[in-house]
């Protein structure tokens, strides 16, 4: 355990160094995307006011999967570039899972901290509009923060040991941002009921089961998604991403 | 004393993918390193060098055969093996985050030495390895062989009992890598067991005290350098390159003095040169003798060359070929 602890700090330690512009890529679209969806827009009456109350957790589960995704993405991809800066992790007294799941943590505390971060942001920004309904229960809102973070980083870790480096222009374009698209950040999960059977399709995107757990623990006067489902569905996706993502990072490390 | 670091058997075949068919790299290596021993492999590249010290530091899967350091063995106890050894790899891998001496501390970490010990063992290597002045700088923007120095400096924060080096001084200019030659001498000297890849004849003649010659995944022979010298017939080498159109090789082995005869290939055999390679000893009238028989055999000779045998003469005999770099 002293090595993992050793390079969980190492790793914190270095991302705390960049502070600000993890800060800066974090903010950035939760900040801009409230400032046109919940200021300009429905003061131009193209949105509905309740908009505003529906895409703070939202937001908040998007803030999340990028930062839990990049922050297992962009080290992994230079620890398994040519000059191969995983080796000497591999090399430390630890084993290779232990390794993989290291990087997990670090990046999940990285979302986190991002989740965190973003929802006081973005009261902030709203604190003067009328009608936004944000009561975050903080009791049940940090385990689901840390659960979500720890899902988006198992994420990051499956994508960062099967995409190659220079797919990963492609990766956001192409999977990443469907996903959000569809994740429900923008809606409830609970309406779209009025979709039929398709409704269930949407319960194959991750982003899904974190959006409503955002909206179950920052919103809960919006409709969500019904709490069993909520937590299978977290439950399953971060196993299946945390053994698939382990595996193919000892077959990326290990010849 | 039994022996630091024992391989037996070993074999690595690398899958083949859709594309690309299966790659023997390693096909039954078994060598033992006696405690403060150098020992090099050496061979050209692709001969299976990297694969047989990837396998001792984990990082490479065996396919067949056994590892064992100081009675551990390297697949039931992978942690307690990564204790006993480090690595100094061939692709300069420090942790570009981290400035010289918190890469060398964060290493301390890694394998739990206390606070107090590790920054003073951080300190005295930098000392040593001459690293003090670039202690705050990242390693990105060190030469490459002040890289290779805190890569040396790195292994041995965990004090281990066997450092293994690839291929160490490859791209280094000359002088660096004499003075990376130093710094090893200094650390056989306080007894380290150091095993070294290379392909550079000079340095496996300088720093190890036995070598295994390596090719195509097997090892061709190991002893000491003198020894691997000693083992040619002879004594003496004298090279002929001659322009011909009927094999000379029989006729020259007849001479006396003359005790074997090879012909060395080498990639880019342009000009229609033939080499010859001559195990002699020098006498009286040899070099008069020669020329009067490639002038029979009716071929021209090109030039000559007398010289006493070299590893990479030992390495030629072997393989028939020139160690390519």
């Amino acid at each position: 355990m002293t090595a993992f602890f050793a390079l969980l700090r190492r790793d914190l330690v270095v991302a705390g160094r960049n502070g600000v512009a993890l800060l800066m890529a974090t903010l950035t679209q939760p900040v801009l995307v409230v400032l046109v969806f919940g200021n300009i827009l429905p003061r131009l009456h193209l949105v509905a006011d309740a908009f505003r109350t529906v895409m703070v957790p939202g937001l908040m589960s998007i803030t999340m999967l990028m930062a839990g995704v990049q922050g297992v993405l962009m080290p992994l991809t230079i620890d398994l570039s040519g000059s191969r800066e995983v080796d000497e992790r591999i090399l430390a007294p630890i084993s290779v899972l232990g390794v993989a799941l290291e990087k997990v943590v670090a990046g999940a505390i990285h979302a986190a901290v991002a989740g965190l971060i973003a929802l006081p942001a973005m009261m902030l920004l709203m604190h003067r509009v009328t009608g936004v309904d944000v009561k975050p229960a903080w009791g049940a809102l940090l385990p689901l923060v840390a659960a979500s973070g720890v899902l988006s980083a198992a994420f990051g870790l499956t994508l960062g040991t099967r995409v190659q480096p220079r797919y990963s222009g492609l990766l956001f374009a192409v999977v990443l941002g469907p996903l959000m698209l569809f994740g429900c950040a923008y809606y409830p999960w609970a309406s779209l009921g009025v979709l039929g059977p398709v409704q269930y399709v949407f319960l194959l995107n991750p982003l899904v089961f974190m959006s409503e757990a955002m909206r179950f623990s920052v919103t809960p006067d919006v409709p969500h998604m019904p709490g069993p489902l909520l937590f299978a569905g977290m439950a399953v996706f971060s196993t299946l991403f945390l053994l698939a993502g382990a595996r193919q990072f000892e077959k990326r490390t290990i010849l | 004393m039994p022996p630091v670091l024992v391989v037996e058997g070993l074999e690595k075949t690398y899958p083949g993918t859709r594309k690309t068919q299966p790659v023997e790299a390693v096909r039954g290596i078994s060598f033992a390193v006696e405690a403060g021993e150098t020992f090099g492999l050496l061979g050209p590249n692709g001969a299976g060098k990297s694969t047989t010290l990837g396998c001792i530091t984990s990082l490479v899967r065996p396919t067949a055969g056994r590892i064992v350091v100081e009675g551990v063995d390297a697949r039931r106890e992978p942690l307690r093996v990564k204790r006993l050894i480090a690595v100094v790899p061939q692709t300069r891998n420090l942790d570009r985050d981290l400035s010289v001496r918190e890469l060398l501390v964060y290493h301390g970490r890694y394998f739990g030495l206390p606070a107090a010990e590790r920054e003073s063992r951080a300190d005295r290597l930098l000392h040593e390895m001459q690293l003090t002045d670039k202690a705050d700088t990242k390693p990105l923007a060190l030469s490459g062989g002040l890289q290779q120095r805190a890569m040396i400096a790195r292994a041995l924060m965990h004090d281990p009992r066997v450092l293994l080096l690839d291929e160490p001084t490859t791209g280094l200019d000359p002088q660096a890598r004499r003075a990376l030659w130093d710094t090893l001498r200094g650390l056989q000297q306080r007894g380290l067991t150091i095993i070294l890849s290379t392909h550079y004849m000079e340095e496996a003649d300088r720093l190890c005290q036995r070598l295994a010659i390596i090719d195509h995944g097997r090892i061709l022979t190991v002893d000491t350098p003198a020894a691997l010298k000693r083992s040619l017939p002879g004594g003496h080498i004298l090279d002929v390159w001659v322009r011909s159109g009927t094999p000379v090789a029989p006729r020259l082995e007849r001479l006396p003095g003359v005790l074997r005869t090879e012909k060395v290939s080498r990639a880019g055999d342009e000009d229609g040169l033939e080499r010859l390679r001559l195990f002699v000893e020098p006498g009286d009238g040899l070099l008069d003798r020669v020329l009067l028989a490639v002038r029979e055999g009716g071929a021209d000779l090109h030039h000559v060359s007398l010289t006493t045998p070299s590893l990479e003469d030992v390495y030629i005999h072997l393989t028939g070929k020139e160690l390519r770099e």
